[in-house]
């Protein structure tokens, strides 16, 4: 408490000495912190006690899908928990403390101490994040247990138990009450995403996207571990609710425009954290691993690394945003990074083929947005796009997942087209369509409205404006990629190429028979489509029999009810997310969050002044435009066209004239772009960059670190080891294995210390003579 | 052998007539080095072990004198101790070198070297 | 022996340190050259030097005490004592070696009377010269080739010869010197021996030894009874330094009676008060060793049957198949004729010990 006072009065003197008492407002509003109920604690047990079950289910070899509905109960009961402490929650925020987890006391009376409890810390901004979170977990956990379903006896175990432990996990990080936990979790969420995307552990390139995930995310952890230090040593505390206030007057200090009396530690622990968040988030320059993470299954896709971990990092700065606020470069550096790494990742997820891989890019696309929403001051806009892109990610991840699982791992959007006519596949494209849509910004979508909060606020807020356009083109490009894949791969001539394993596991033999009907017949579409449907009727009479049996012949399954029926609902939930943005005076999220600590702050003008980079002012004059106009107003048609625009685009290279699923007519206008769509094809070649700049020299590095441990560690150890051989052969003749030998050894040394008994006590004589 | 009686009664004559306690712990000792070189240089087991009893025995000289000198009878007790360990020690010590013999044929220490660094 | 309470107790108060450690110098020569060598050994000048260095030790430390007169069988029993033991550490023969351990056992009895432990002198007789000795004797018997006649060549090469006998001799008579050097300069600083009187207290925890003897002497009439103490009901009321007791008479008054001359305790007395009631789990500790050694040199001598797999299998198959089964169809060969046979075959003389063997004496030559 002695650290805690000492900080304290610090920053009083900082507020008092500019301002007199009474002119001494609050930066924000600290939530009034009540004691919350023990039931919160379940959220995160539930789940835990889950991942028990399930590891209990692999001990007996549990041959069901018992795993499966364990997880999808539990879950679902956490769910319900929630939404009951969201009915409970009016406002402020709530404490839960569950038990006494870390506590240190040093000191000379014993009165430094550091506490991290194991406490659930329930606002808005945690109740939010946790009510999409159990809730998705759930539908994914139903998803999962049809799609995981050749997978049972096997890994069926192994892949729920992991499962429940990341909800365990990212409801830790979540609704964690200090920092400690939060990266419990944290770390928890990356052990899981590790174990999950090397699910299939046999397939090399899955162990090694994997391992990068792994590697990538302690790059970032690194940045989220130091934050965490320093934010220990320079305001004593690790616990949300005093570190908030402790924060506040820096805060103030900001707002006011007293930049000199905020130290370098304090600019310094937004970053750090915000390191972190990259690293979690997969932001420019750690995003390499989530596209690589599309190697575990894709309900793990959907849900790990689209809908919640990935949104990890988005928490982690709204959570901590008074200390962001209280820094003048942190959100700056925020915001540009999201920037760019939403530009990069449009950019090459429009030259992939791979649709999961698409996905990913988009995602990481988004995740970009959502930074710079948290950057340019929209809490409520980054959070709202969390929220949204959570649901259409997933549908979208768990549409493709399904396109996956029924044509046996082909993603490749050459090789498939026209598979929503396809009998049984209607609600999935439907799904998907739903999925592009929001994804593209289409009006009136979800998705478009969240897109819609942060492009105009990054035009409002002063020194933000190239954000905005960058994320405008960004969205322009976002809606041609969407859609390039969404008219490539469900709508169009029906054709399809299965591939050459069933998820990803070689598990079956089907073999690479491409099932291409009037394949080399442009001329005769409609000829050709009828041939189709015919053949299609035939498969329909051959369902009987299973699939994987029929080596010559490849009929893709339609998903089963589970897969069905989370599609529709997911799709349903992210249409009518839309809805949240007309409750309220700015939409529903907006409203959560200002009763929580990631509210919008304003500066004063002398604040603006004073930091060059500048929070939003109060003072309307000083809010930026949109070429003049005011950006919420103009942004509604600016980005419903830009995302038209896109939608148009992709239509006319995509689908129209397109006979086969092979080409379309934008191959025509590759060679006019040249190197640069092979560039954006090889993804910028940031990895082979990565490779030169990183990974080459610290081999070389470790070569010459080799030869030194070998020479002079080893050396050393050899020289410690050669010494007592040498001593040991020189005296080795003394061990003649003959009896006597010995004897004489024990009588002389017996001799030897009687003599020296002797003498001493002829010394001592003399000394008392 | 009546001086010998004499001596051997208690209480009467002083302790020790004509004899000191010295006298007793050189024979002693010197029957322990005798003992000690014997062990050391014969390479007949059982010799080497006849001579530990050497070793044995004067060691109980050595503790029968100091009992007498001090009137104290722990001493004697001490050397019924003795007896029973050496007692022990022969039967196994004889029991280990018909054992060894038994696989070698030979009593020489010589045969059982191999330990040797 | 006077032992100096003044000044430095060192050494030179007893015997002049150069006749010292010279008798010991020459006494290891004496010993070195009396080891047995191959070829002539001049073993009988080295006993000659060995028992002049002895002698000229103790003549020295008779010398250091003249008041005392020389008691001439000490002299006897240590001469015997130490040329006995000088025999059994170079006697090429086991079967000699042991027999003059006898005689190391006999004179080291005679000490032991001569420093009244005669209980402790015949039990070394009985247990030493009786039992141990004889076993030894046995394993050299059955473990040595020697035949009766009277030839050296007929030696094993084992005990012909001593090994490094030098070193040897170096070694163990520096230690000698040491320890001489240890225990008469600690000799200096023994306290006073303690009044032979003392444990003659003992004497009331003998009532009926004390009563039969007061009565053998008419000092206890009829009726009289000896006065036990009031805290120890066990124990008479006797004064051992006066020697007297208690004695309460027929008419009733209590006096003090002289004891009788000749009634002393005797060692064995003493010394069983000191074994059983000082040192009481000695015994018990004695015995648990014994036993122990029992046990082990019986499963250490326990003859190790060695079958091999056939035979193994063929016992199974007969132990299985039960009595008159299948199994009593094959000829089961014995590992008893097996293990003779070999030893026969090899001609060994040690056949007699060697594993599976009948164990016949005479086996191995037959």
């Amino acid at each position: 408490m002695l650290m805690h006072s000492a900080v304290q009065n610090a920053a009083e003197a900082v507020v008092g000495g500019a301002v007199s008492a009474a002119d001494a407002a609050r930066a924000f509003a600290l939530p009034e912190v009540t004691e919350g109920p023990w039931w919160v604690a379940l959220i995160p047990f539930l789940p835990l006690l889950g991942a028990a079950l399930c590891g209990l289910c692999a001990a007996f070899k549990v041959k069901s899908k018992l795993p499966a509905w364990i997880t999808v109960a539990l879950l679902a009961t956490s769910f319900a928990i929630t939404v009951a402490m969201f009915q409970q929650l009016s406002g402020g925020a709530s404490i839960s403390h569950a038990f006494r987890w870390i506590e240190f006391r040093w000191g000379p009376e014993a009165d430094q101490i550091f506490t991290a409890n194991f406490s659930f810390y329930a606002d808005n901004l945690s109740i939010l994040w946790m009510l999409f979170v159990t809730g998705l977990a759930t539908l994914i956990a139903l998803y999962a247990s049809e799609y995981m379903s050749h997978e049972v006896g096997t890994g069926y175990c192994r892949f729920f138990a992991a499962f429940c432990l990341f909800v365990f996990s990212m409801s830790c990080l979540v609704l964690g009450d200090n920092l400690i936990l939060l990266f419990l979790g944290w770390e928890g969420v990356g052990l899981c995403s590790y174990l999950l995307i090397g699910y299939y552990y046999k397939k090399p390139s899955a162990v090694a996207a994997a391992k990068k995930a792994f590697i990538m995310n302690r790059i970032g952890d690194l940045g989220l571990l130091m934050g965490i230090f320093l934010t220990f040593v320079h305001f004593g505390t690790v616990e949300y609710r005093e570190l908030f206030a402790l924060a506040e007057p820096y805060v103030l200090a900001l707002q006011q425009g007293r930049i000199g009396d905020i130290p370098a530690i304090v600019n310094l622990i937004p970053v750090l954290l915000a390191i972190g968040a990259f690293g979690k988030s997969a932001q420019f320059p750690l995003y390499v691993w989530l596209p690589d993470a599309m190697e575990g299954p894709t309900p793990v896709s959907a849900l790990i690394h689209a809908a919640t971990m990935v949104t990890a990092g988005v928490y982690l700065i709204a959570r901590t945003y008074p200390l962001f606020l209280a820094s003048d470069i942190a959100l700056p550096l925020v915001a540009w990074v999201g920037a760019i790494t939403a530009l990069l990742a449009a950019t090459i997820g429009m030259a992939q083929f791979d649709i999961k891989r698409i996905m990913a890019y988009s995602t990481v696309s988004q995740l970009g947005f959502m930074f710079c929403g948290l950057a340019v001051l929209t809490t409520a806009g980054g959070v709202f796009h969390v929220l949204t892109h959570a649901f259409f990610k997933a549908t979208l991840f768990l549409a493709c997942g399904a396109v996956m699982h029924g044509f046996a791992g082909q993603l490749d959007l050459r090789k498939l087209s026209g598979v929503m006519f396809m009998p049984g596949w209607l609600i999935v494209g439907l799904a998907m369509l739903v999925g592009c849509l929001n994804l593209a910004g289409f009006p009136f979508t979800a998705g478009y409205f969240s897109k819609d909060l942060i492009l105009a606020e990054a035009f409002i807020t002063p020194t933000m404006a190239p954000i905005g356009w960058i994320l405008l083109f960004t969205a322009g490009l976002t809606a041609y990629y969407t859609f390039r894949v969404f008219f490539r791969v469900f709508v169009g001539p029906k054709e399809f190429h299965p591939g050459d394993d069933a998820h990803g596991e070689a598990e079956t033999d089907v073999e690479e028979h491409s099932e291409q009907v009037e394949q080399g017949n442009p001329q005769a579409e409609a000829v050709g489509e009828k041939a189709h449907d015919v053949g299609d009727e035939a498969h329909g009479a051959d369902e009987a029999e299973d699939h994987e049996h029929g080596h010559g012949h490849f009929h893709p399954h339609p998903p089963g009810w589970a897969i069905n029926t989370v599609l529709a609902t997911l799709a349903l939930a992210s249409i009518l997310a839309a809805g949240l943005y007309f409750i309220g005076d700015k939409g529903w999220v907006d409203g959560m969050l200002q009763s929580s600590t990631a509210q919008q702050v304003y500066l004063t003008q002398e604040g603006t002044r004073a930091s060059g980079y500048a929070l939003v002012t109060a003072e309307p004059a000083a809010k930026g435009t949109f070429l003049g106009f005011d950006p919420h107003k103009a942004m509604y048609y600016v980005s419903a066209v830009v995302g038209l625009i896109g939608i148009g685009v992709a239509f006319v290279l995509h689908y129209l004239g397109r006979t086969e699923a092979a080409t379309s007519r934008a191959d025509k206008l590759l060679p006019a772009m040249g190197p640069i769509a092979t560039w954006a094809q090889d993804k910028w070649r940031v990895d082979e960059l990565y490779d030169m700049v990183i990974v080459k020299p610290l081999r070389v590095i470790s070569h010459i670190f080799h030869v030194i441990d070998k020479l002079i560690v080893d050396g050393l150890v050899n020289l410690f080891g050669v010494l007592p051989r040498m001593i040991g052969s020189a005296l080795r003749p003394v061990q003649s294995g003959q009896l006597q030998g010995y004897a004489v050894g024990m009588a002389v040394g017996l001799a030897f210390v009687l003599l020296v008994v002797v003498l001493m006590a002829v010394a001592g004589a003399g000394v008392a003579s | 052998m009546q001086d010998v009686l004499t001596l051997a009664q208690a209480g009467g004559t002083p302790p020790m007539a004509g004899v000191t306690l010295a006298h007793y712990l050189f024979v002693s000792a010197a029957m322990f080095a005798l003992g000690l070189v014997g062990f050391l240089v014969r390479r007949n087991l059982i010799v080497m072990f006849l001579c530990t009893e050497l070793m044995f025995q004067a060691s109980g000289i050595a503790l029968i004198a100091f009992a007498r000198y001090h009137m104290e009878m722990s001493g004697q007790t001490f050397v019924i101790f003795v007896l029973t360990v050496a007692a022990a020690e022969a039967a196994l010590a004889l029991a280990l070198v018909v054992l060894l013999f038994r696989r070698r044929d030979s009593l020489s220490t010589e045969a059982w070297q191999e330990m040797r660094g | 022996m006077e032992p100096s309470r003044e000044g430095v107790p060192l050494v030179e108060q007893l015997v002049n340190p150069f006749l010292l450690y010279g008798a010991i110098a020459l006494g290891g020569i004496g010993v070195c050259v009396a080891l047995p060598r191959r070829g002539v050994s001049p073993q009988a000048i080295g006993a000659l030097l060995a028992a002049i260095a002895g002698a000229a030790v103790l003549i020295g430390l008779g010398l250091g005490a003249p008041e005392a007169l020389p008691n001439i069988h000490f002299y006897i029993f240590s001469a015997i004592a130490l040329g006995s033991a000088l025999r059994v550490i170079s006697h090429p023969r086991p079967v000699y070696a042991a027999l003059y351990f006898v005689l190391v056992v006999l004179s080291s009895a005679g000490l032991y009377l001569l420093l009244s432990a005669e209980f402790m002198a015949f039990a070394l007789i009985i247990i030493y010269a009786g039992a141990i000795l004889i076993t030894y004797l046995f394993v050299i018997m059955l473990a040595t080739q020697s035949p009766t006649e009277d030839r050296l060549d007929m030696l094993a090469d084992y005990d012909r010869a001593a090994r490094e006998p030098v070193v040897a001799t170096g070694a163990a008579f520096v230690l000698l010197a040491v320890l001489t050097t240890l225990l008469f300069s600690g000799i200096g600083q023994l306290p006073e021996p303690r009044d032979a009187m003392a444990r003659e207290g003992l004497m009331a925890e003998l009532p009926r030894r004390v009563e039969s003897s007061l009565r053998g002497d008419d000092l206890l009439n009829r009726g009289d009874e000896l006065v036990y103490r009031a805290d120890e009901p066990w124990a008479l009321e006797l004064d051992a330094v006066e020697r007297t007791v208690l004695v309460r008479r027929a008419t009733g008054e209590v006096e003090a009676v002289g004891l009788p001359d000749d009634l002393r305790l005797r060692n064995v007395e003493s010394l069983a008060f000191n074994f059983l009631n000082e040192h009481p789990a000695t015994i018990e500790i004695a015995g648990v060793i014994l036993l122990m050694a029992m046990l082990g040199a019986t499963v250490l001598s326990r003859r190790q049957v060695e079958l091999d797999e056939d035979l193994k299998a063929a016992q199974a198959s007969k132990l299985r198949l039960g009595p008159g089964g299948g199994g009593a169809a094959q000829p089961v060969p014995k590992a008893p004729e097996r293990g003779d046979a070999a030893s026969t075959q090899r001609g060994l003389p040690g056949g007699r010990f060697s594993s599976g063997g009948r164990d016949a004496p005479g086996g191995g030559q037959a």
